[in-house]
């Protein structure tokens, strides 16, 4: 370990030296200063729901880290910004960051849109940013600075359809939003063949629906085997099963959060969701995370926190290994290769900016409120 | 008095072209979106200020200049002018066509169904991914580049945004001091007698409609090369809130004012953000408060605060 | 199967349709009686069922009485509204596009404000009656959707009568279509306008009770149920308490024949072109007589 260390501090270091001060390079040189990372989250507006806990999951691992002394002896300290769930916000607050406030990376924004805004600004200059969401349009694959915390939504699907398909489904049928759900069902309709799956009535309401009852109807008379509900609210799944319909309903990652498994009601039972942190039964090397965000926020994190605590502490892991005054490529350079966090384990070198495989999720079934970790697990 | 607005006028340029420069650049981010604002509001404010029509669908044609822009550069790959040229013509065409039958609508059904004009958009712009990239959006849209200067930094794009609005702004004042300013005026407010007169109005609110809409296209244009991204959720209905607030807040007659509008409401909300999730309570006092202290507008309130300073100078 | 479709896309449609009614009522109200268009109607309702859902569900206070302090609590908020601010836009003969920045301003507010104090989480009030459920047709029947349906047409009768027939009814229309005149006759122009506003709190509140068991409360659903109570009382001819419940079922059904019919992605396409078509041919609103419609 120790001598690969090495050698990628020696092609950091060259690789600075042939850029010159291409880029923004820190101003940190007094080494008692704390690391400064900046953050940018949705803390307010439609995404607040996914940005104050993964806040939360940022500040725990800050915390962590700098109790264990920081990186190479200096403290850090995110810089917290609120993009308002905005893009155009987002944009605003990175030029602060980056340029105001000379941070040496970024972790954040959540929203594919947000965070294409700001890789707009951090790919020229090759300046590190890990995402919390997944990879977005085909423009981020070239950018080569811009890590994923969260899988991509290839892999989401594929993850679904895995488990659907150990049930025994051959006919499904799919009720999903215009936004994030559509990005999804692309991708499920993509995959669903090589899982044996046929999606028979599929059917798209709008993110803010309040009602989709028309469309859980068409759903009912299609008698599917199963359902696939992607959206970032309760509505569709309460829908479902206020017309009576017992099948499986399986749901993606962005909906498991105790927030809109509360706004589901008693719909929510029997709900399955593939996504990486089950704190009612967490894996071996989870229980310490739990337990620690529990002592300090006095409830149980989802995978949304953990997501943001390993993007966080991957980040200062890469900035401990480049360097903290080693500029930004050296950084990026660093945060490229295999990273085992709290929750699963990235390779960050992977063309997805992310490496998650399908045997790095965990299913999730919601019994009675509480999230039941399932026993099914993918190959690979 | 002529004299006096002109050195007005010189004081402010002056002001906006010499001190962007030694402002922090995250604060002149902020400015080239008020320039951007600015420009899609006017448009909205000349509605409003000469016609009396509440316009709720300028994101529509925010998002046309924007998407024209982002499928020209990005998908054809071809120059920026033709992005900037295909969103107005698409825009103006769009403006002329929907503009046509529904400007014949009057008062709150005529607002309606430009907010209604706005959702079946926006509701397009998600499903046509083949044009717009749906929910993941366009990124990757190249830096403006005229005569070899790349704009690609917030100041350069700042004189840029700011060249355009002060041409916008000039167009505007010419088709407000001319025959048609003085058309739409009587139409405004004596309709009959302006009927009376051989005054066409469906055709004259048409134009202005499109004159409209091309503005919010141009602006849709700067703002997809300032963020070199595109992304649908930057075109709801809030956006198009948004464009209506900024003349009114400025005073929809005053062109001057939908400038003042629009920085108000780009820089307020983040003074306001610092307090967190009050941030928005605070927002909406502000624009409460303005509302009931100023009921003219910003820019109003500033004339009567000037006339009352005037009144105690002499005093 | 293809009975319990149509049945249950018609009944959705019906249900959907009458709560934008049941918004649309306050903003016709308000219409009527001041002469403002109202964006904030959305976030009475939303006031409504967070006063109820605090005293019932965290307090434990019972039904009956959580809502009549969650209707006070409307009416206290529009009375306050109108005393505190209205009045002075009023005295000061402020343009109509100050009364509609100022009631977004107003949204803006109280929207921010329920995020502040109460969270972002959805909080579904229980339903009226039982909670049964009925098999009509094939389709599933909520007992609550029922209650919302009977409600709302009492309502809206009710609201007729009020407007016809009673002296405090026909005092608050005069006052709003002719002020001065309404005043040499004796009449409190401001104290009707207040009441007026009292009356567009209270049935924005007693909608949103009424909507709650179905679309869950939050600080995000104002805005779109004052988008549909909107349309739904502008294509009624805007103050007529009858010509929201026509407006608000047309787009109901429109919406539910869309997603049964054709494609859901299309559903706010088809409506809302629908609905400018048939503004455009039927400028003087559904009901034929508000010759006033477009306001």
């Amino acid at each position: 370990m120790r001598r690969i260390d090495r050698t990628r501090l020696v092609a950091a270091a060259s690789g600075l030296a042939l850029l010159g001060v291409v880029g923004p390079v820190a101003a940190q040189t007094n080494a008692s200063d704390p690391i400064k990372i900046g953050v940018i989250l949705p803390l307010t507006g439609a995404g607040a729901g996914l940005g104050i806990p993964s806040r939360n999951g940022i500040l725990l691992a800050e915390k962590q880290i700098n109790a264990a002394g920081g990186i190479k002896g200096r403290k850090i300290k995110v810089v917290i910004e609120d993009d308002t769930t905005n893009p155009d916000a987002a944009l605003n607050k990175a030029n602060n960051l980056i340029f105001g406030e000379k941070v040496v990376a970024l972790v954040g924004p959540i929203q594919t849109a947000n965070t294409v805004a700001v890789g707009g600004i951090t790919a020229p200059v090759k300046f590190p940013q890990v995402a919390l969401g997944g990879l977005g349009p085909a423009v981020e694959l070239e950018r080569k600075c811009v890590f994923h915390a969260a899988p991509p939504q290839n892999q989401n699907a594929r993850a679904m359809l895995a488990y659907a398909k150990s049930l025994g489904v051959k006919n499904a049928a799919a009720l999903y939003d215009s936004g994030y759900g559509t990005v999804v069902w692309n991708q499920l309709s993509k995959f669903a063949g090589e899982y044996g799956i046929k999606f028979g009535v599929t059917e798209k309401f709008e993110i803010a629906a309040t009602d989709t009852t028309p469309q859980a109807a068409k759903i009912r008379a299609s008698q599917p085997d199963a359902i696939f509900v992607i959206g970032v609210t309760g509505v569709p799944v309460r829908a479902i099963r206020q017309l009576q319909m017992k099948q499986p309903i399986i749901a993606a990652i962005g909906q498991a959060t105790y927030e809109i498994v509360k706004s589901m009601g008693d719909a929510a039972e029997g709900v399955v969701f593939p996504e990486f942190l089950v704190p009612e039964d967490p894996l071996p090397h989870q229980k310490a995370f739990v337990d620690a965000y529990k002592a300090e926020y006095g409830r149980a994190p989802k995978s949304i926190e953990s997501i943001a605590y390993d993007a966080l502490k991957a980040m200062s892991q890469a900035i401990g290994k480049a360097g903290p005054e080693a500029g930004n490529e050296a950084i990026c350079a660093a945060m490229r290769g295999p990273y085992s966090g709290n929750s699963t384990e990235y390779d960050f070198s992977a063309p997805d900016m992310t490496g998650i495989k399908l045997n790095g999720f965990i299913y999730s079934k919601l019994v009675g409120g509480h999230f039941n970790r399932l026993p099914f697990k993918n190959a690979e | 008095m002529a004299t006096r607005s002109i050195v007005i006028l010189v004081i402010i340029a002056a002001i906006a072209l010499a001190v962007p420069p030694f402002l922090p650049r995250s604060v002149v981010d902020l400015l080239v979106f008020s320039c951007i604002y600015s420009i899609a509001g006017l448009g909205v404010g000349l509605l409003l200020g000469q016609c009396g029509i509440a316009n709720l669908g300028q994101s529509v044609f925010y998002a046309l200049g924007a998407y024209a822009t982002a499928y020209m550069t990005v998908t054809l790959g071809v120059g920026a002018a033709w992005g900037f040229l295909t969103g107005v013509i698409l825009s103006g065409l769009i403006a002329l066509v929907i503009g046509w039958p529904v400007l014949r609508l009057t008062g709150h059904f005529l607002a309606l169904a430009t907010l209604a004009l706005g959702i079946v958009a926006n509701a397009l712009f998600y499903e046509w991914d083949w044009l717009t990239h749906g929910s993941l959006g366009f990124g990757g849209i190249p830096k403006l580049n005229i005569f070899g200067l790349v704009i690609d930094t917030p100041l350069r794009f700042y004189y840029l945004a700011g060249a355009v609005l002060a041409l916008c702004l000039l167009a505007s004042a010419n088709l407000i001091g001319s025959r048609t300013g003085l058309m739409l005026r009587a139409m405004r407010d004596a309709p009959e007698a302006a009927k009376s007169l051989g005054v066409n109005a469906q055709w004259l609110r048409t134009r202005i409609f499109i004159l409209s809409a091309i503005f919010g296209s141009i602006a849709g244009s700067l703002f997809a090369h300032y963020g070199s991204f595109v992304n649908v959720q930057s075109f709801g209905i809030e956006k198009a809130i948004a464009f209506l607030i900024i003349p009114v807040l400025g005073g929809a007659t005053s062109l001057p004012g939908v400038v003042i509008g629009a920085l108000f409401t780009t820089l307020v909300p983040e003074m306001l953000t610092r307090f967190g999730d009050l941030h928005q309570v605070l927002f909406g006092l502000t624009l409460m408060a303005t509302v009931v202290l100023m009921p003219s507008g910003l820019m109003g309130g500033l004339a009567s605060l000037s006339r009352y300073m005037t009144a105690r100078g002499r005093a | 199967m293809l009975l319990g479709l149509v049945s249950q896309s018609l009944l959705s449609g019906v249900t959907n349709g009458l709560i934008y009614a049941l918004v649309g009522f306050g903003i016709a109200a308000i219409f009527r009686g001041a002469h403002i268009a109202n964006v904030m109607q959305g976030e009475f309702s939303v006031v409504g069922a967070v006063v109820v859902d605090v005293l019932l569900v965290q307090i434990g206070m019972p039904y009956w009485a959580a809502a009549i302090i969650g209707c006070l609590s409307g009416a206290a908020l529009g009375a306050l509204i109108d005393v505190v601010f209205i009045r002075r836009l009023v005295a000061q003969k402020a343009p109509d596009d100050s009364y509609l920045l100022f009631t977004i301003g107003v949204s803006i507010t109280i929207s921010a404000a329920v995020l502040f104090l109460f969270g972002r989480e959805g909080h579904l009030l229980p339903p009226i009656g039982s909670g049964q459920i009925f098999i009509v047709l094939d389709a599933v029947v909520q007992e609550h959707a029922l209650w919302l349906i009977g409600i709302s047409v009492i309502l809206m009768f009710a609201l007729r009568y009020f407007y016809r027939r009673t002296t405090l009814g026909m005092r608050m229309s005069a006052a709003a279509i002719d002020p001065d005149g309404a005043a040499t006759i004796g009449i409190d122009v401001r104290a009707m306008r207040t009441l007026t506003f009292v009356l567009g709190g209270v049935l924005g509140a007693i909608a949103g009770i009424l909507i709650t068991p179905i679309i869950p409360v939050s600080y995000m659903v104002g805005l779109p149920l004052t988008l549909k109570g909107f349309s739904a009382a502008i294509l009624g001819g805007l103050t007529n308490p009858l010509g929201a419940v026509a407006g608000g079922l047309v787009i109901g059904i429109l919406e539910a024949l869309v997603v049964m019919q054709m494609s859901s992605a299309y559903k706010d396409v088809v409506t809302f072109s629908g609905l400018i078509l048939i503004m455009i041919f039927m400028p003087r609103g559904l009901l034929g007589r508000a010759g006033r419609a477009g306001g």
